[in-house]
């Protein structure tokens, strides 16, 4: 049977790789004891399927993979077998019986949101001081006119390792939404991009667009976290779960 | 949050290699509450993460300690270049996996000695630590500092460094001194007094404290021997043995690390020690007498490690574990029971006999990796002097059993500059060599196959080792050595087989810090001063900074490697006792020059080594159970 299951890559796995990650995974299922299903041939591996990759460094409260059993359990014995036997900073959240889906998650999944931090390493008007609470509501001001002056643009080029070379690619169509917040020293952004095979936009990538127009001097250490994952069809945003 | 950590969380991890190297959030990490407990210990790897986390030894008394509910013991091991250089620009000290705290909070250290190349790791850990590195410039406020491992019995190039040493098989010893070292610290609200616990420690079987000796030298400046300057305190300490191997604690919880590691899989210990006494090999003394594990409970094991690990792969590990006496019916019942859940076995050592090749067949129905097996010298005359139990016949019976089973890859591993070596025994490593790869083309001709053999001789250098029939044994200079690889080069025609060898620099130094004394532990400062750390990783080591550490001090390091010694020579280890007698040793060692071998006392008489008789212990086999 196929299942699919939601987790999250929490902070205390952070670091992992996606490799890293990957066997993490296994070692859980089969400390679970789970009837794992292994492909065939001479080094036989499970058969799971991740929706994507998490780089180092970025957590993530809603990531998918589908995994393939030898025989039929109920979901909630499996998310009740693997939620005891998980290292650190990795959870699972829902495990729900694939039934309709008929492509893998991979090929469905376009859609990604994310939240990212980026640290205020200057301010753009040190000399002016205002009470903290108007200070706050400029500020505000400020973020939404310079994220409405960056998504304004139809056009905002990046440059990407390709096989063949460095090659500029026009992200703004991949970016759906976009806002920001300034709190503390921080600026949140929060972004809606398009993922998988269809066209993939990095967060790091939207961040450089937000810089080269902000007033205030943004920092390198970003921390990045994805809040899901989803499948953009007939006009909708569905979780995985809901069409599985 | 302190703000260096934070610090770390958000600047540094981030930015360094391989971060995970540094977090304790592993499966089975054991992240104890400090305030609830009367002993806080760190074991300290002087290695990188991948390297130490592949160690058993930790794995052990990581399980052992933190079982009691009165210890905690974390881990920290030997931080990469790039985040040394963070730690260092920053001010930040070196840190525990588990919970963060700079290495100088807990109330002991133990670093392991698993080779003499990681000593300047130890230097450069306590530095980084904030920890004063001489042991006598260490007030009762700094953490005390322990070692144990197979170059604990010759510590004396760390004395300076390290409080004091436990000699032999840690699971046997440890819980005695913690238990010595938290009631000395109940008694004084939590405090030390530094000397007063060494002595206390010091009634401990197995524990050296080196400050309770003087090391004497004659007017030469040569070591004459080691006296005991303190009261009450033993001329000679004994290793600690594990009796029964079964009733022995073992890890069935161990970590399971994220990252990849050197050895990623299950280890199941089937047997301790190996008495083929091979006259180099000092593991062969210091783990004796053979001690298995039985079968049922290996098989045990193996389940509950699998349901607690999730590897996908069981070790069967040992000195050599084609010699343990049920394992066939071991390699049997484990594959059955595990082969459906895709869980593979692995061998680590192969003995050179058919048997072996068989049980490698045996153990490739799940994954197939390369054979790998050591006859260690060219001819059948060394082979005797070393006792190396390997003939001719049997290296080509075992290449014709690899490549008629569809390998096509073998490995030999050899030494050079063994005792009594002339160019004979080189040639005969080339020669050796090129008839199994001749074997190998007949066999995969006979069989039709495309592929053609490919053999890789792979030679390391001679390390006469305390402890060993060798002990005595001049190192061949550091220009022969390379020498003699160069022969050896010029002597390997075929393309099909690739000659690669240790760098000879290394081998040099290695025998200077295994044989040398205490006046070492001032080269030891002077190289890691230099930016001597790492120097068991090629890229890092760097001979030039150890002949500069060797001129400042003023010891010439041929003297130690490369002069033969007597056997009324004093040692600088001779108060250190492996349970094997010198005069056994001695014996062996004439018993070499006179191309004599010794029979394994396993299968043959007793040798009279003098472990089984001063230690009361025995040779356990389970065979016939």
């Amino acid at each position: 049977m196929l299942l699919c299951l939601q987790y999250s890559k929490e902070e205390e796995a952070r670091f992992l790789s996606h490799l890293d990650l990957m066997m993490a995974m296994e070692r859980a299922f089969r400390r679970a004891g789970l009837p794992l299903a292994f492909s065939e041939g001479f080094n036989p591996h499970p058969r799971i399927a991740y929706a994507s990759a998490l780089a180092v460094g970025v957590t993530s409260e809603g990531e998918y993979l589908d995994l393939q059993l030898r025989e039929e359990l109920p979901p909630e014995v499996v998310l009740e077998r693997v939620s005891k036997v998980l290292p650190r900073g990795l959870r699972v959240k829902a495990v729900v019986p694939v039934t309709k889906r008929k492509q893998s998650l991979m090929a469905v999944i376009n859609l990604a949101r994310y939240r990212v931090e980026v640290p205020i390493v200057q301010d753009y008007d040190q000399e002016i001081e205002k009470e903290l609470l108007l200070q706050e509501v400029i500020d505000q001001e400020v973020i939404d006119r310079v994220i409405a002056q960056a998504i304004a643009f139809p056009v905002y080029l990046v440059q990407r390792q390709g096989k063949k070379g460095i090659r500029e690619v026009n992200i703004r169509p991949g970016i759906r939404e976009l806002t920001g917040q300034i709190r503390g020293r921080k600026l949140i952004l929060e972004m809606a991009v398009q993922t998988g095979s269809s066209g993939n936009v990095k967060p790091e990538e939207v961040v450089k667009m937000v810089r080269a127009r902000s007033p205030w001097q943004l920092g390198e250490n970003l921390r990045i976290h994805r809040l899901g994952l989803y499948i953009y069809a007939d006009t909708q945003v569905w979780l995985p779960l809901e069409r599985s | 949050m302190e703000q260096w950590k934070q610090v770390l969380e958000e600047e540094i991890l981030p930015k360094v290699m391989k971060p995970l190297r540094y977090q304790g959030n592993e499966y089975n990490a054991v992240k104890k509450d400090w305030k609830a407990v009367k002993l806080r210990s760190l074991f300290a790897f002087p290695d990188v993460y991948e390297v130490g986390m592949s160690h058993l030894g930790l794995q052990i008394l990581y399980g052992l300690v933190n079982e009691q509910a009165d210890y905690l013991l974390e881990r920290v091991f030997a931080p990469w270049t790039d985040l040394e250089e963070e730690l260092r620009s920053r001010g930040i000290p070196l840190f525990s996996l588990e919970s963060v705290k700079p290495i100088a909070a807990f109330d002991c250290l133990g670093f392991t000695l698993q080779y003499e190349m990681s000593y300047t790791n130890i230097l450069n850990m306590l530095d980084l630590g904030g920890i004063p590195l001489l042991a006598k410039e260490r007030g009762d406020d700094y953490p005390v500092i322990m070692a144990g491992g197979p170059c604990a019995y010759n510590p004396e190039p760390l004395v300076d460094f390290i409080d004091f040493f436990v000699l032999g098989e840690g699971e046997e010893v440890i819980l005695e001194i913690y238990q010595i070292m938290a009631e000395h610290r109940a008694l004084r609200q939590g405090k030390q007094d530094k000397k007063q616990l060494l002595k206390e420690l010091a009634q401990v079987n197995g524990v050296y404290v080196p400050a309770f000796y003087e090391a004497l030298y004659d007017e030469k400046g040569k070591f004459a021997g080691m006296k005991v300057k303190e009261p009450g305190v033993a001329p000679r300490v004994a290793k600690r043995v594990v009796k029964d191997l079964d009733q022995a604690y073992f890890p069935l919880r161990p970590i399971v690390p994220y990252l990849e590691v050197v050895h990623d899989r299950m280890m199941l210990e089937v047997l301790r020690g190996c008495t083929r006494g091979c006259r180099f090999c000092q593991a062969g003394v210091l783990y004796r007498p053979v001690r298995e594990r039985s079968k049922d409970l290996l098989v045990q094991q193996a389940e509950q490690l699998s349901k607690n690990t999730g590897h996908n792969e069981i070790s069967l590990t040992s000195l050599s574990t084609s010699d343990y006496t049920c394992v066939e019916p071991l390699l049997r019942e484990v594959l059955n029971r595990f082969e459906g859940r895709n869980i593979g076995v692995s061998l680590p050592s192969l003995r050179v006999d058919s048997f072996s090749v068989n049980l490698a067949k045996e153990v490739q129905r799940v994954r197939k990796t390369g054979l790998t097996f050591a006859p260690e010298a060219g001819t059948q005359r060394l082979r005797d002097v070393i006792n190396k139990n390997v003939t001719e016949e049997k290296m080509l019976e075992v290449a014709e059993a690899v490549f008629s089973e569809g390998w096509t890859q073998l490995k030999l591993y050899f030494m050079l500059g063994l005792p009594t070596e002339t160019l004979v025994d080189l040639e005969g490593i080339a020669e050796l060599a090129a008839k199994v790869l001749a074997k190998g083309r007949e066999i995969l001709r006979e069989k039709g196959s495309k592929q053609a053999p490919k053999i890789t001789v792979s030679v390391s250098s001679f390390v006469p080792k305390p402890h060993t029939a060798f002990q005595w044994e001049a190192q061949d200079s550091l220009a022969l050595l390379q020498e003699k690889q160069k022969y050896l080069r010029s002597k390997i025609k075929e393309k099909r087989i690739t000659y690669n060898y240790h760098d000879a620099e290394l081998s040099f130094m290695e025998a200077v810090f295994a044989k040398g004394d205490r006046r070492l532990g001032q080269v030891l400062l002077a190289a890691w001063r230099l930016g001597c750390r790492f120097d068991g990783w090629s890229e890092y080591f760097c001979y030039e900074k150890w002949q500069e550490a060797f001129r400042q001090v003023g010891i010439v390091p041929e003297q130690i490697a490369n002069v033969p010694l007597e056997f009324t020579t004093p040692l600088p280890w001779d108060h250190l006792d492996s349970g094997v007698k010198k005069e056994f040793l001695w014996q062996e060692r004439e018993k070499a020059y006179q191309i004599t071998t010794t029979g394994d006392c396993r299968f043959a008489a007793c040798s009279v080594c003098g472990v089984c008789q001063d230690l009361d212990v025995a040779v356990s086999l389970k065979k016939g159970e």
